[in-house]
């Protein structure tokens, strides 16, 4: 916590909270003021130690404000000293919000890639800012931006409402007619369960998707890599019973053949997935 | 994290106005490194468009595996045998008339198809249905004149593998 806080408090903290001294600062001058002076006091050695050499840092940040819908979206420029914050960008993305502009909008929930929540693109490549590195070693300024071909809410908060709609359309859950032998569970072999790994573990983050030019250019029709990637879980699934409808949903010529094997989706998976191995897949599986 | 706690030095420091003339210039360079291209807005991004409420489904279209599954395992096999097709004649040293017929037909729908997917990729039914039939029209236009010229070159003419076997040689 103390490295977090910003120094500013030791140059200006004497003058900024009188309130906080007010009570005690005539009885014990120097000593007084405890918990918030001790505080005070590890920030002015730290300062000494590592305040020198600020690594500073400059992050370029979409900003669009739904309230002012005419202005045109801007790019804000914000600058941090990474000795004082988290390695991850979406650290440095809340100590902005924390610290310097409390309008920053953006999503965030687990702060270790399993929600899917802070997907955005980060110089260039879209990414989870969680798991998302600040390269310590170049200076350049990093640039933020919200998932490309996205309805922006606000900053960098995308619309991702057709991408749900369009995730419920494949019915992701197990459908069945027959019941269980034993009438307790649907059991699986060892290996019709390996073939679910590498499928489950994805979060929906919609980096894939958001990734994808023929998604960009075709949304409302194409399903897009991370839609098709868990249409495949389902129907390598063996516990399933609808594989035939299920592959029937996709079979048009754009639902599924929108795919022209790009593999930005691959690329680009936060979670080290392979959406187009996964599109192929079904593809193969639905040839003649 | 409270943020009484924290100081105003980062706000401060923010707050700094840069000098106007250095911010106009690098504000030119960032603006400049947005468009490399210029900017011609030909089908701009229409306003969002929700079907249904947020929490219906997207619809599934029919299924119609003409233009789904047996679609693209046809194209696979044309683009599949465009290779033997190609390295035949090279390989055998000796021209068969049939053979170039073959591979004609073959380059023929091959790029007929492909360009097929370039319209259904760039102009969507929705929002450009007259432009979509005028294209589709117009390729399978080009489609029948080529393959009338692709037919008469076969057929008064040298054919297309010696052609190029010409045009190499040249």
């Amino acid at each position: 916590m103390a490295t977090l806080r910003s120094s500013a408090s030791a140059l200006v903290g004497a003058v900024s909270r009188p309130a906080l001294r007010a009570t005690t600062a005539k009885t014990l001058p120097s000593l007084a003021v405890r918990g918030m002076a001790q505080v005070t006091d590890a920030q002015q050695t730290n300062q000494t130690a590592s305040g020198d050499k600020a690594n500073l840092k400059t992050f370029q940040i979409y900003r669009w404000n739904p309230d002012t819908p005419t202005e045109k979206p801007k790019m804000q420029s914000y600058t941090l000293d990474l000795n004082k914050t988290g390695p991850m960008v979406l650290d440095a993305l809340i100590r902005i919000k924390n610290e310097l502009d409390p309008t920053l909008t953006f999503r965030r929930s687990c702060r270790e890639g399993i929600c899917g929540s802070c997907a955005m693109n980060i110089n260039g490549t879209n990414t989870l800012a969680c798991l998302c590195r600040i390269p310590p070693e170049n200076s350049a300024d990093m640039k933020i931006y919200p998932l490309p071909h996205t309805y922006v809410v606000k900053d960098l908060v995308p619309d991702l409402t057709q991408f749900y709609k369009q995730y419920k359309s494949i019915k992701p859950y197990l459908q069945r007619d027959t019941p269980a032998e034993d009438g307790k569970e649907y059991r699986q072999s060892k290996a019709d369960r390996k073939k679910l790994d590498g499928l489950y573990e994805c979060i929906l983050c919609a980096c894939c998707s958001t990734s994808c030019p023929s998604y960009w250019w075709n949304s409302e029709e194409y399903l897009g890599p991370a839609i098709l990637l868990q249409s495949y879980r389902w129907l390598v699934d063996s516990r399933d019973e609808k594989t035939a409808q299920r592959k029937d949903a996709l079979n048009n010529s754009m639902s599924l053949y929108r795919c022209h094997t790009i593999l930005n989706c691959t690329r680009t998976c936060p979670k080290g997935l392979n959406p187009g191995l996964a599109i192929a897949e079904i593809k193969k599986s639905m040839a003649f | 994290m409270a943020s009484i706690a924290r100081s105003s030095l980062l706000r401060q420091v923010a707050a700094v106005k840069p000098n106007p003339q250095q911010t106009l210039i690098t504000n030119a360079a960032r603006t400049t490194a947005f468009h490399t291209t210029s900017r011609r807005c030909l089908l701009p991004p229409l306003p969002q468009h929700v079907q249904g409420t947020v929490n219906d489904a997207a619809p599934v279209p029919e299924p119609s595996p003409s233009h789904g599954s047996y679609h693209w395992t046809f194209d696979r096999l044309v683009a599949g045998s465009l290779i033997p097709l190609t390295v035949a004649p090279f390989a055998a040293g000796s021209l068969n008339p049939t053979l170039d017929a073959i591979l004609c037909a073959t380059i023929l729908i091959h790029s007929h198809t492909g360009f097929q997917n370039v319209i259904i990729d760039y102009l969507p039914q929705k929002r450009t249905p007259r432009a979509r039939k005028f294209f589709m029209w117009g390729l399978n236009a080009a489609t029948a004149v080529v393959g009338l010229a692709l037919y008469e070159f076969e057929t008064t003419d040298v054919g297309i593998t010696e052609t190029i076997k010409r045009i190499w040689a040249a």
